[in-house]
């Protein structure tokens, strides 16, 4: 929402996705156990030894917050769910934030990347698609729908134009699309099989790329006089490729998804294949689109892969490695650690009409997520490795995770929120929102994240250019350097959110006069946890040394070398 | 059907022995997740005794050949300038360079680069990597590559330095699969790296101090949880304190007033004073760029003035790498992106040309006073020993002890670490 508009504009939008947040798991009903249960039993299944223990609200509430909202708790809600005596917490927690703006807001963040690869821009702007896919996940939008909608849209209706940001800043290179479709909705990297068959992995055909290629081939981008660039197709051309390695005659397929009979195209008379003929200048539209078939044939249920990828990559997030790794290597040499387990995952997501609240909540509610990632001093290191899920994966933040939390751990974001309530109350014909009753109060919550948001876009390009990978690559996973600890040691912006101002941390520790409640409030405020003694007598020290004089200094480097912690930098 | 091979498999053989037996490491594990940045290559634990360095100077824009080089004067292309003889008996380069001529016994020209390209940023990936851009597949840089391979692995200075006219910064994508870590630290006008300075009110007992507190935490938190991926982010913070307390060496000043008026108090050579400085104190790979060469008009007056600037401090440094016994272990490359049109346009320019142009190499592993191939009479085509930018590319890597023909593992996919068409410049070596 603009900030200068009507306020009110939008409203009925917004109201609207608080009744489609009121969702009922249908993973989570049925004489079955439910889903995280099963999870569970097949983990143990696999695992003879020792496990790592439960982990503590502290560890727990954290990782919940990132892994389902992006970013770190507040001090408020951390005290909050910690003081909360409630057995059930831990999933009212859950409910709570898959209810909230943050979880659509996460979620647009974490898709945009997965599959547009931090590209830059060709032909639709970054935020148009970026709104598209965080209303998708605001109204959970099944995933079969949203992946149809993203490869069957040709950019010519407004309403789905951004969902055609796929195809159309690939440039339309179907070689190109193809590839990252193999890679993204289907786990398999066919690249080599371009050339030939995966001359390693005896799965890859090369047949399955250009049974691919074949849904695409005819499609191509049309520039029309004063028009946006559109995805228009032919109603003729045929690929036709052969082995690179071999000398052998030229093959040909039909479109078809790996193993799949081929799509049965309709025949027309001669010169009837056009709705509208092409001609110089014009775009054209075949009666029959082999590109809108791609987008049914992927996603069918009948096409288990497309579950499978998408439940292993959902795993991953959740519980720092998939369950086949690399995630993009789905193979038969490359089997999953836990092969029922998967497909219990992709059976129940397609049964539950791939509805990804409903897997996250049940992979969060699983023992297995809310394991420790703190090795029992007795246990073989090992016995348990990554792949065992017996002790969680430590999990780096991402760019944007990194961001959103540095701005919540200094209580930059939280100076946001209360500037925007201040403005509330300021602003008579806003002061309705402030009512209590819980429609209103979501409504709040809504626009004080998009408020948010705004305001943090302006920090994000240095996190991702420190610490982001490169277009095209894999994202999640990022390597140390030099430039990333310079940046948290030496950086002018960095350092000023350290520095007592308005209500910030660095200000609030300041003003805490006893030396044991300022440290509570750095550490619950940055790491989410209660203080330690042996950190309080840290902090008494650093104090001493500084005098009273330097209490700012002291506070300030205490705040940082909390923020350049591992505990910090990682999702633990 | 028209196939842009994005693996380009034609041309590379894949060999399944290779890939499952002796590959290059790290390379794989960086982009798998599995971080291999302790890894170390078994190429650069060789070298760790004898430390290769490489130094490239660039003539952004595309200098001319025939004014450089391969002068061909008296000739309908050769423009105005005479060529001179050079400190090796034989060899003539152009008037315009009287200092280089003087340390020719140093370097080798290579007269017979068609590189087939005359676009400014393909030109330049051509160079920097030995191969043409592929739209799903970017190559590391020679930078990135000689940072990864040749560098100790707890050096704490950048391994590639770049020195350029331009802004400060970090290049990552130069790096490709071989991870951020090995991208271009860029030196905009010489200045230090970004974030190498303590703020004015953070003394260096109190960095120092807050560094110990987060030891301290790290300890505590990773007593229990050790990965590879916590001891290099702990470790990152460690090598920023070293490149801190070392920022004085990016202070070319340092070098003192007399050292500055060898090389010139113009921008480039304090750029090439700079490099000599970094290379002494064991930087790896520094690239040093001279802009700008693209003399589509007036030609031969720009080429008075850049060559100017360039000649004295290039062969200055030249000069002192050798007089410092630094040679033998420190490549060096001049290139541009092309060369430029023999014919002479209308505006008294030359235009784009990556048909039959040259580079010069000296020092690690290079025949010094040599001259490979030629062009013919008056320049316009490559008469003998043609190459492209993968023979140079090959040349580069062997010349510092590395070998071209190993392969990276890139999410399971072989990648020969240069272009497999072509090879290396046998004779070029020594």
């Amino acid at each position: 929402m603009s900030q200068g508009g009507d306020p009110w504009r939008g409203c009925v939008s917004l109201l609207g996705i608080v009744v489609c947040l009121s969702f009922v798991s249908p993973l989570a009903t049925g004489a079955e156990p439910p889903l995280h249960e099963r999870i569970d039993e097949q983990i143990a299944a696999h695992h003879a030894g020792a496990m790592a223990e439960r982990a503590s609200d502290a560890e727990l509430l954290r990782r919940l917050y990132l892994d389902l909202t992006g970013r770190i708790p507040t001090t408020s809600a951390a005290r909050a769910f910690l003081d909360d005596p409630s057995p059930n917490k831990r999933e009212q927690l859950i409910d709570r934030l898959l209810a909230s703006p943050a979880y659509a807001r996460h979620m647009q963040r974490t898709f945009d990347v997965l599959l547009m690869e931090r590209r830059a821009d060709e032909h639709v702007p970054a935020a148009e698609w970026q709104e598209y896919l965080r209303s998708s996940f605001a109204t959970n939008k099944p995933y079969d729908q949203l992946v149809r909608e993203i490869l069957s849209a040709d950019g010519l209706d407004p309403a789905q134009r951004p969902a055609a940001k796929f195809y159309l800043d690939r440039a339309g290179e179907t070689n190109i699309v193809v590839r990252d479709v193999s890679r993204i909705f289907l786990g398999m990297d066919l690249q080599c099989a371009q050339c030939h068959d995966h001359p390693l992995v005896d799965d890859y055909k090369q047949d399955y790329f250009y049974g691919l290629s074949a849904y695409l081939t005819r499609s191509f981008i049309f520039t029309g006089q004063d028009q946006p660039a559109t995805i228009a197709e032919k109603a003729e051309g045929e690929v036709k490729f052969k082995s690179a390695f071999l000398d052998e005659p030229e093959r040909q397929t039909g479109p078809r998804v790996l193993e799949t009979t081929s799509l049965v195209e309709p025949a027309f008379a001669e010169g009837k294949s056009y709705v509208i003929a092409p001609a110089e200048g014009v775009r054209p539209q075949p009666r029959f689109s082999r590109r809108a078939f791609l987008a049914t044939d992927l996603t069918s249920p009948e096409n288990r892969q497309f579950s499978r990828t998408i439940v292993n990559r959902l795993w991953a997030r959740m519980m720092g490695r998939g369950l086949i790794e690399p995630l993009h290597f789905d193979h038969s040499d490359n089997p999953p650690s836990h092969p029922e387990l998967l497909d219990l995952l992709a059976t129940e997501f397609t049964a539950g009409g791939f509805d990804l609240k409903a897997l996250l909540r049940e992979l969060a509610r699983s023992q297995t997520y809310q394991r420790s990632s703190e090795w029992p001093a007795d246990l073989d290191a090992q016995a348990c490795p990554p792949e065992s899920f017996a002790v969680a994966n430590l999990k780096p933040l991402s760019p944007e995770q990194l961001a959103a939390s540095t701005l919540e751990a200094t209580g930059m974001s939280e100076a946001i929120r209360a500037e925007f309530e201040q403005q509330l109350r300021g602003d008579p014909r806003l002061g309705e929102v402030l009512a209590a009753d819980e429609e209103r109060r979501t409504l709040r919550e809504e626009m004080s994240e998009q408020r948010l948001n705004a305001q943090l876009l302006g920090q994000l390009g240095q996190f991702v250019a420190l610490f982001g990978n490169l277009p095209g690559e894999r994202q999640d996973a990022t390597e140390a350097t030099v430039h990333q600890a310079l940046y948290f040691s030496h950086d002018g912006g960095m350092a000023s959110w350290l520095t007592p101002l308005g209500q910030n941390l660095a200000a609030r520790a300041v003003s805490l006069s006893d030396p044991a409640l300022a440290c509570d409030e750095i550490v619950l405020s940055v790491l989410s946890r209660r203080s330690t003694t042996d950190e309080q007598q840290e902090f008494a020290h650093l104090l001493a040394a500084q005098g009273e004089s330097g209490r700012a200094t002291a506070v300030s480097e205490f705040i940082w070398a909390l923020l350049a912690s591992n505990e910090f930098r990682f999702n633990h | 059907m028209q196939c842009a091979y994005a693996c380009r498999s034609t041309e590379h053989s894949i060999a399944r022995r290779s890939f499952l037996g002796g590959m290059l490491a790290g390379a794989g594990g960086v982009l798998g997740g599995a971080f291999g940045g302790f890894a170390r290559p078994a190429a650069a634990q060789q070298l760790a005794s004898t430390q290769k360095r490489v130094l490239v100077v660039y003539l952004a824009g595309g200098v001319s050949q025939l004014e450089s080089w391969d002068p061909k004067p008296q000739t309908d292309t050769g423009g105005p300038f005479r060529a001179i003889p050079t400190s090796v008996p034989g060899i003539h380069i152009s008037e315009l360079l009287p200092y280089t001529a003087q340390q020719m016994h140093h370097l080798s020209i290579v007269r017979s680069v068609n590189t087939n390209e005359n676009d400014h940023g393909k030109g330049s990936y051509i160079m920097h990597t030995g191969r043409r851009e592929e739209p799903a597949q970017p190559y590391p840089h020679l930078g990135s590559v000689a940072a990864k391979y040749l560098s100790p692995e707890d050096a704490a200075l950048p391994g590639y330095i770049h020195i350029t006219p331009g802004g400060n910064g970090v290049s990552a994508s130069e790096a490709a699969f071989l991870g951020p870590r090995y991208g271009a630290v860029t030196l905009g006008n010489g200045e230090p790296p970004r974030n190498t300075k303590r703020a004015e009110s953070l003394t260096e007992a109190a960095d120092l101090a807050r560094n110990d507190l987060r030891r301290r935490l790290n300890d505590r938190f990773v007593a229990r949880r050790r990965t590879a991926e916590t001891e290099a982010y702990s470790y990152s913070y460690e090598q920023a304190l070293k490149l801190v307390a070392q920022r004085e060496l990016f202070d070319v000043t340092r070098e003192g007033d007399a050292e500055l008026a060898r090389y010139g108090t113009h921008d480039f050579g304090r750029h090439c004073l700079l490099a000599r400085r970094l290379l002494e104190h064991g930087v790896t790979f520094v690239k040093v760029s001279h802009s700008n060469y693209d003399t589509h008009n007036e030609n031969f007056d720009f080429h008075i003035e850049q060559l100017g600037e360039f000649d004295r401090p290039f062969a200055t440094l030249v000069g002192d790498l050798a007089e410092r016994g630094m040679l033998e272990s420190t490549l060096i490359v001049v290139m541009s992106e092309f060369g430029r049109t023999p014919q002479i346009n209308h505006l008294y320019g030359r235009d784009h040309w990556g048909t039959a142009w040259s580079v010069v190499l000296g020092g690690c592993g290079i025949q010094p006073g040599a001259v490979i191939g030629k062009t013919n009479e008056n320049g316009t085509a490559v008469a003998d020993r043609e190459v492209n930018g993968g023979h140079l590319f090959h040349t580069y890597l062997k010349a510092v002890g590395l070998d071209p023909h190993e392969e990276y593992v890139i999410g399971g996919r072989p990648i020969a670490m240069a272009d497999p068409s072509a090879d290396v410049i046998q004779e070029l070596l020594i």
